[in-house]
């Protein structure tokens, strides 16, 4: 008994104690700090959480019109519905299509422009003053000219989508192409490297990762567009959707939509994350 | 690549061929300022470098050490004046004049085998990627165990050897080298310095390195040209005496070396003398 009660007292050393306390919160606020990687998980539902379970508590509470702010289980309910009953997995397609061909005419188009305007200063120089021009223009503003030219079908909301993230796309490329070291293409040049040599083997793969980056944020910005697009003379497509519910004001429906979205935006930020992790092992060292 | 006669002769004591290989001729550089004016950084600079040889080019910052560098790399161009290696005038970067530089220019996305074949694949140089050119110079700066890691996960004097690895395997008739230790710790500094010249003595390499470090110069340098500034001109070309009888392989042959005390001295005398009063 006396043993056990010395033991329980018994100080600690005293080289072990700061390490823990020296800096009361530590593990929560350190600059610069790697988590592990279950740790991030773990935080990321934590916050996830903390914002539904808001939500739900507001959407419960009294005085609260349920039908006008329904709690995230009725938005639950409403995608059950929706894709058990509504066929709104054909929807969900539609738009993905329609994303996946706009954002890859976008990139076939501003992949080549950036690189060789940041290349080369005088491609930079002519078509620099104009896409800026462009870049200032609503993508919206460009719709009733689409539906003259187009029709209301399928290529007028591609091509809403497209003037939405390409005049963007192709100036953060260039951005990226810009930020090539010097010191590498010189290097190049001394080891004997022409021109297009240096375009292909240097400029390029020392920019990739860059356009990576760039091509999954401006994809979230394509995502925004979506439901303009969809809402103009469209019925199918998850915008559709959402402008239907609106009629009935199925809020819920509304809501469910804007999940949908959200969760599709997220599952492609993730294949960019992986796609960077598999194609680039050498940043996996960068310190 | 070189005549055993010729190896011989370096190894008994000085280098040995065109002792105008490499030769600035009246160089000047102009930069332009604002308002139409000019900075003459380069004013006049003439010298040789033999065959052979490795010359150093010390003065103060900002004496115009990296432009003349840079000129004779083909990267920039004299105002007035030219410059020739082996009697060909230099007008643009090529495979004959190898560069490295005092950052860290490894491509990040090569692995270290693949940074110092870069130059022979981009010159198409197939049959010296077959006969193994890559891995005799991965062994000569001792980077074989690391020939598969990315220069990310090397250290600073790990990713300057891959610079001067990937350099020396094109073959090039010169070798620039702009502070290429100048951000190493001491350490790490004299390491390289040994290295260096170890791995261009066994090659017979024509070597202009630039530095303002005084230790590094005359460890170095077979010659030795002295820059003053504004306008950076030819202040004073040395020739080690103590370097007759060939180079020095450690650094502390160099510190017992005859005279090495009065030309360190001569030397600093002439950096405090030119750092004095400048703008910079
Ligand atoms: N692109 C440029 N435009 C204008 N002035 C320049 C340019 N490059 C160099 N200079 C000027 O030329 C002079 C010489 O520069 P340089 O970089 O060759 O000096 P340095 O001897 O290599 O100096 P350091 O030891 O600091 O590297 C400096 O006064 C510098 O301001
Ligand atoms: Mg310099």
């Amino acid at each position: 008994m006396t043993t056990r009660t010395a033991h329980a007292t018994a100080p600690t050393p005293p080289t072990a104690a700061p390490a823990r306390s020296a800096v009361p919160g530590t593990p929560w606020f350190e600059f610069k700090q790697t988590l592990q990687p279950w740790t991030r998980v773990v935080l990321g539902i934590v916050g996830a959480a903390l914002f539904l379970g808001a939500w739900q508590i507001a959407g419960t509470s009294d005085g609260v019109p349920r039908a006008l702010f329904p709690p995230p289980t009725d938005v639950g309910r409403a995608l059950w519905r929706l894709f058990a009953e509504q066929h709104f997995a054909a929807d969900v397609w539609a738009s993905f299509v329609r994303i996946m061909l706009s954002f890859g005419l976008a990139a076939v188009i501003a992949l080549p422009l950036g690189m060789l305007m940041g290349a080369f200063a005088g491609v930079a120089a002519v078509l620099n003053p104009l896409l800026a021009g462009f870049r200032y223009l609503p993508a919206t503003a460009f719709i009733p000219l689409f539906l003259m030219w187009l029709g209301a079908g399928e290529e007028q909301k591609i091509a809403l989508l497209l003037v939405g993230v390409v005049f963007f796309l192709i100036t953060l490329l260039m951005d990226n192409t810009l930020a090539v070291r010097t010191e590498l293409i010189e290097t190049a040049r001394t080891l004997g490297a022409n021109r297009r040599q240096i375009l292909w083997s240097i400029v390029l793969p020392a920019s990739l990762p860059a356009y990576l980056d760039t091509l999954r944020q401006m994809l979230a910005v394509g995502w925004t567009y979506l439901v303009v697009a969809e809402i103009v003379a469209t019925t199918d497509g998850i915008g559709a959707m959402m402008m239907r519910a609106k009629r009935f004001v199925h809020v819920d429906e509304i809501m469910a939509g804007i999940v949908i979205i959200g969760v599709l935006g997220v599952a492609c930020d993730g294949a960019f994350r992986l796609a960077r992790h598999v194609a680039f092992p050498y940043l996996r060292y960068q310190r | 690549m070189m005549l055993p006669l010729e190896a011989a002769a370096l190894a008994r004591g000085r280098p040995v061929g065109d002792p105008d290989f490499l030769h600035f001729s009246r160089v000047c550089k102009d930069y332009p300022l604002r308002g139409g004016q000019t900075l003459r950084a380069i004013d006049d600079v003439s010298f040789s470098v033999t065959e052979r040889e490795v010359c150093v080019l010390l003065g103060p910052s900002g004496c115009g050490k990296s432009t003349l560098l840079r000129m004779a790399a083909g990267l920039d161009r004299p105002s007035v004046g030219e410059i020739a290696l082996a009697g060909e005038r230099v007008t643009g970067p090529s495979r004959d004049r190898g560069m490295v530089f005092q950052s860290y220019t490894s491509f990040p996305w090569l692995t270290v085998r693949q940074n110092v074949e870069f130059g022979l694949r981009m010159n198409g140089d197939s049959l010296a990627l077959k006969e193994g050119t890559a891995d005799y110079f991965l062994e000569r700066v001792k980077l074989e165990p690391f020939q598969d890691a990315y220069p990310e996960q090397l250290s600073g004097g790990m990713r300057q050897r891959v610079a001067l690895a990937r350099a020396l395997a094109n073959y090039p008739k010169l070798l620039l080298m702009d502070e290429p230790f100048g951000a190493l710790d001491a350490e790490t500094r004299w390491q390289m310095q040994e290295l260096l010249l170890d791995v261009v003595s066994k090659d017979a390499m024509t070597v202009l390195i630039v530095t303002h470090d005084i230790d590094e110069a005359l460890f170095l340098g077979d010659r030795i040209v002295f820059l003053s500034r504004h306008p950076g001109r030819v202040r004073e070309i040395l020739q080690p005496p103590f370097k007759q009888g060939g180079r020095l392989t450690t650094k502390e042959a160099l510190y017992d070396a005859p005279g090495y005390h009065d030309i360190e001295k001569h030397v600093m005398r002439m950096m405090r003398e030119e750092g004095a009063g400048a703008p910079h």
